[in-house]
Order: C-alpha cells, then structure tokens, then sequence
C-alpha cells in the first residue's frame, strides 16, 4: 500500500516539478511548483515524519508560494509573451548546478544502506514542547514583530 | 491527559517590554480616533508610558534575575542600557510632533513605532540567548526602516528609508550566519552555555566558532556604525526626518554595544586576545575614518552623522580595553552620548523651516545673535561633543582612554586623543558660523515649544550635571559593568 502511494505521489512530483521548469506562464509555474510540494509533503508523511509534512505544506506551498504570487502580481510579471526563451548562455549555470546537485545525490544514495530511519521521529508534541518551554520570549516577541512590520508596511504602502 | 512540564516563566524579567509594548499597541488603537492636528498628544502619552516604564524599571536594580529558561537577564547592565534607551526615546519623542506637524507628515504611527523600537533595543540589551538578541536587533531594525522612510513625501526619507532597509537587511544576514555557525560549533544559543562550551579545547579551537565570531562582529560592526561598515550612516541620517535622526543616531547604536559586549564578554571571553586586536583595528579605523570625513561636511547632518561615526570609535576604544573602567566609561559615555546629541538635533530641527530644512553650515550664519539661548545650548552641545571640560563628554572620553591605557593600549589612547582633537575643528567650525558671520537671515520662524524647551533643559542638564560631578552615574556605571 506505502510503496503504491509512494511511486504515485513520486510521479505526481516529477511531473509537476518538470512543468514548472518547462511552463512559460510564471503563474501556471508557481501552481504546478504547490502541487510538487504537496506530493513531496505526501512522501514524507510516508517516512513517519508527520511533522515535516506538514510544515511542507504550511510554509512551502502555503507562506512562501503565495508570497511569489503577490509578487509576481504586484509587479505584473506574469505576461509571458514579453520574455523571450533563455539564451545558452543562461542554461550552462543552470545545467552545472543541476548536474552538481544530481551528482552529490546520487553519491549519497549509492552510500545509503538500506533502511536507517529511527522507529519514531519527533512529531508535533516535542516540536510544541521544545518551542513553549525553551523560547517563550522568542515567541512572543515574533508576534510583536509581525504586529508592527504589518502596520509599517500599511503606512508606507497606503495611498495618499 | 498528558501534561507538559514548562519551567518557571518569571515575566518580572520582561516587566519593562511588556508594559511599553502594551502602551505601543494602546496607541496605535488610540490613533485612529485622534484627530490629525491633535498628534501630538500620543506623544505624551508615549512619554507617560515611558516614565512608568522607566519606574518598573528601576525596581530591578541591584536584583539580577533570569527568566525564560535563561534567555533573557535583568541585570544592572540590561537596566542601564534600558535606562539610555527610554531616556533618548523620552527627548526624541519630544522633538518630534513639531517637526513632523511643520513636514506636514504628522502621522500617528510613528510613536508606537518608536516604542516598538525601544522594545526592541531593550531585549537586545536583555537578551542572553542569541535568539532573543536577534529578535530585538529585528524589532528594532524593522521599525527604524520605516521611521526613516516616514516622511513619505520626501524622496531624500524614501530613498533614506530603502538604503537602510536594504543594507540592514544584509547585514542581519552576516549576524544570522555568525549566530548559526556559533550555535553550530557550541550546540548552545545561551551565550553562558557558549562560554561554558568554549572553555573546552576542542571546541574553541574549532575555526567555525572562529569565523562564527568574526560574522556577528561584522554584523554588530554594521549596526552600531564602525568603520569599514559605516557607508550606510551619512546618506540615512542625512534623509530621515530630523527627530528620527537623533532617536537612530543614541539608542540603536547603544543597543548593538549592549549586545556586542554581552556577546564578546560573556560568551566568548576564551578568545579575549583575538577580539581585542579585531576590536583595536575597528576602533582606529572608525575614529579616523569619521573625523577625517567630517572635516569636509558642509550639511550640519552629514557631518553629525560622521561625528556619530567617530563616537562609535571612541567606544570601541573602551570595549578593545574590555577591563572594568573601559567599560564603564562605555556605560557613562553611552548616556552622556545621549543627552548631547539630542540635544544637538533639537537646534538643527529649529534652525529649518518648512520645506527648507536649512542644514548646511552657511544657513547658520549669525544664529548665536539672533537666537542667544538656543546659541548657547548648540554651543553647550558641540562642547561636550568635542570632549571639551567641564561636559559629560569630557568625563566619558577620559575614562573610555584611561580603561585603555590601564590595559595597555597606549598607542590606542594616544590615538584617540589626536582623534578628539582633530574632531574639534568641525564642531567650532559650526560656532564660528554662529557667532563670526553676518546673518543673512532673520531666524524669525523659529518657534520654541514647550515640549522643545522640556527637551533642550534635559539636554543641557544631562550634559552639565555629570559633566561637573560625574560621581553619581559614575557610581551607577561601576555597578552596572558584566564583569
């Protein structure tokens, strides 16, 4: 059951991710981009880590996806008829980077033997535990701060 | 049901940002149902939640205690600092009502902000775990990028307001990694479990907690205004509204030293000798660098903005020495520090009128004689800013060299005196305007209100009292010390 659920939400993955990469429409790209975070999500939740799932899903596909689409919206990028295809030039930094992360991937996974992962990895209640008992005062003060940087960017942003 | 055991929260710790962050968000609420002519009043208000701030404050004193599973302190040390902070806020808020309403940008939002700030530099000076010291170095960080931008329609403050975010922004990035790379060698955030981790051969000579220490030196450097990471300072004060300029120019900058010195002090004293001699380049660079510069500034707030630069020199110079009288001369100078420079800003603020701000050195052209007072008063503050007797600068300066010569750094001393002495030049050359020339203007706009008043009388005060009889905030500074 896993490894059916597993090899779906891989191919789900694969697809979504090469349509980003391949698809003109820099909105079109950022849904499809979601989509691969959320089958990654699926995975990891199939590896016993709940808790990585989930923050997959809250800060990846939610918080920082969305904040490419105001973005792209705000500074009205999404016109793909006004970029032209990349030129070479602009490929080989992208390709030497791929081929360098392929490869140190496949180094490690060579290396991997077999089945290592702990029986449990921590979930919500020691993540809640943790965060509560060692940065009380961090948490608040993150709220604080997010109160106020919200009413710096209403001053600034707001129209005369 | 399970129950989860949280350790003691001692909020006694935070007492002091609690209360003036609750007063922060009251106004901000309080805002919207004042009128636009009537802003001034949230300024009072705010001064109220000082005073009550500053009251929670001095309960503390001489009771250290630690809250939060350790990661913030009130001590002497946290509770001077705050005391320089609430103090400088208290006489920028005064000065800026009149400024803003004259701008005509008199928004309501910028006391909370101030506040918020405040809260900020209080954690920062607070804060023993690299955590909480990042949090407030952020508070602050995020509210002076907006109250330097606040003049929305200048473009000098947006462009002021854009330069600092962005900048600010990178440098945090520089403190971020030296943090993590700390964490990484120590396994700690609490800067005594760093200190602990440190004593441990392997660990100290490890070079990540090395470079670590080098990345948040660069980051602090940034943030107090240190040379070579100081490009950012003249053309930001230059473009914020005045009063924001004073409120930026005191208490941020009291903030990073508070936490660079809990840092180098408390966390990582194992490398003593390396940060000493990082610290004795730092110092002499920037006095130099923001002497020299400001012998050649005609506009009154570039070449304060410089002077500001070379202050940050002078206490470095206390902090290389890093025995107790440097810093207590640190302390001492810090508020002294405050007091001049506020008080300085409040004549520039007078001295422009609206859509003139009137800051270079030619519009003060027989100032002294039309405005005798406030002449004096500039004149009361340039003294002490040149570390000329009987001023607090004076004091401050003395024991901030005398801590380096009693730990051996002559040469570092007699640096910094030459480097006094060449700074004199440029402040006289503002009261050779004042008195020496022929004014070409008759000054008939500038208008003292009584919150300017309270603010020049405190300021002048703050310059003569201890400058006279240092003994008593010599005292308070003493105790104050991390060591």
């Amino acid at each position: 059951m896993a490894a059916t659920l597993f090899y779906i939400l891989a191919t789900v993955m694969v697809i979504a991710t090469i349509l980003a990469i391949t698809g003109r429409h820099p909105v079109h790209a950022i849904v499809y981009l979601v989509t691969s975070f959320f089958a990654l999500a699926g995975i990891f939740y199939l590896l016993l880590a709940p808790l990585v799932a989930m923050f997959e899903v809250i800060i990846y596909a939610g918080a920082v996806m969305v904040l490419f689409m105001f973005v792209i919206m705000m500074l009205d990028l999404g016109h793909p008829e006004r970029g032209g295809r990349p030129a070479l030039g602009q490929w080989l930094p992208a390709l030497l980077l791929g081929a360098t992360v392929l490869a140190t991937i496949s180094y490690a996974a060579a290396g991997f033997a077999g089945d290592k992962l702990p029986a449990m990895l921590p979930g919500v209640k020691e993540f809640a535990v943790t965060l509560f008992s060692r940065y009380g005062v961090a948490i608040e003060v993150i709220s604080l701060q997010l109160l106020f940087a919200v009413v710096g960017a209403l001053y600034l942003g707001r129209r005369r | 049901m399970e129950t989860i055991a949280i350790p003691a929260i001692n909020m006694s710790v935070i007492a002091p940002e609690m209360i003036l962050s609750v007063v922060a968000m009251a106004l901000l609420l309080i805002n919207v149902f004042v009128k636009n002519e009537q802003k001034g009043y949230l300024g009072y208000l705010s001064i109220a939640g000082i005073l009550v701030t500053l009251y929670s404050l001095t309960i503390g004193w001489g009771a250290p205690q630690d809250g939060f599973s350790g990661s913030v302190v009130q001590d002497n040390f946290a509770i001077f600092f705050k005391g320089i902070f609430l103090v400088s806020a208290a006489m920028s808020i005064l000065i800026t009502d009149q400024y803003l309403q004259r701008e005509g940008c008199n928004q309501g939002e910028v006391y909370p902000l101030m506040l918020f700030a405040t809260v900020g530099m209080m954690l920062m000076a607070s804060g023993t775990d690299l955590m909480t010291i990042f949090l407030g170095l952020e508070v602050l960080s995020v509210s002076l990028y907006v109250l330097a931008g606040f003049n929305r329609g200048s473009i000098r403050s947006n462009e002021a307001g854009l330069k600092y975010f962005l900048l600010g922004a990178f440098s945090t990035g520089f403190l971020l990694y030296g943090m993590a790379l700390t964490y990484g060698a120590t396994g700690t955030t609490k800067v005594v479990k760093i200190a602990a981790a440190a004593q441990s051969g392997m660990v100290s000579s490890n070079l990540m907690l090395v470079a670590g220490m080098l990345l948040m030196a660069t980051g602090f450097a940034f943030k107090v205004a240190a040379a070579p990471f100081h490009m950012w300072t003249p053309d930001v004060y230059e473009g914020a509204p005045t009063p924001i300029t004073a409120f930026m120019s005191v208490g941020p900058k009291a903030a990073g030293f508070a936490a660079f010195l809990r840092v180098l002090l408390v966390a990582l004293p194992v490398f003593k000798a390396e940060w000493s001699s990082l610290l004795w380049v730092l110092a002499v660079l920037t006095m130099t660098v923001g002497n020299i510069t400001a012998l050649y500034q005609q506009n009154i707030k570039r070449m304060l903005a410089y002077s500001s630069i070379a202050h940050a020199g002078y206490i470095l110079v206390g902090f290389t020495a890093g025995n107790a009288v440097g810093t207590s001369g640190i302390l001492f100078y810090m508020l002294s520090y405050a007091f001049m420079n506020i008080g300085a800003f409040a004549v520039i603020i007078l001295v422009g009128k609206k859509g003139e701000e009137n800051n270079n050195l030619a519009d003060y052209a027989g100032f002294g004689y039309k405005h005798p007072a406030l002449g004096v008063a500039m004149c009361v503050f340039l003294f002490s800013l040149a570390g000329i007797p009987p001023a607090a600068g004076f004091v401050g300066k003395f024991y901030l060299f005398s801590g380096a010569i009693q730990a051996g750094y002559i040469w570092l001393a007699i640096i910094g005196v030459l480097n006094s002495a060449a700074s004199v030049y440029y402040y006289l050359r503002v009261m050779i305007y004042m008195y020496f020339k022929e004014p070409t203007e008759d000054f008939n706009w500038v208008r003292l209100s009584p919150a300017f008043i309270i603010c020049l009388i405190i300021a002048i005060a703050g310059v003569m009292i201890p400058g006279v009889v240092p003994g008593t905030i010599l005292e308070l500074a003493q105790k104050a010390i991390l060591m």
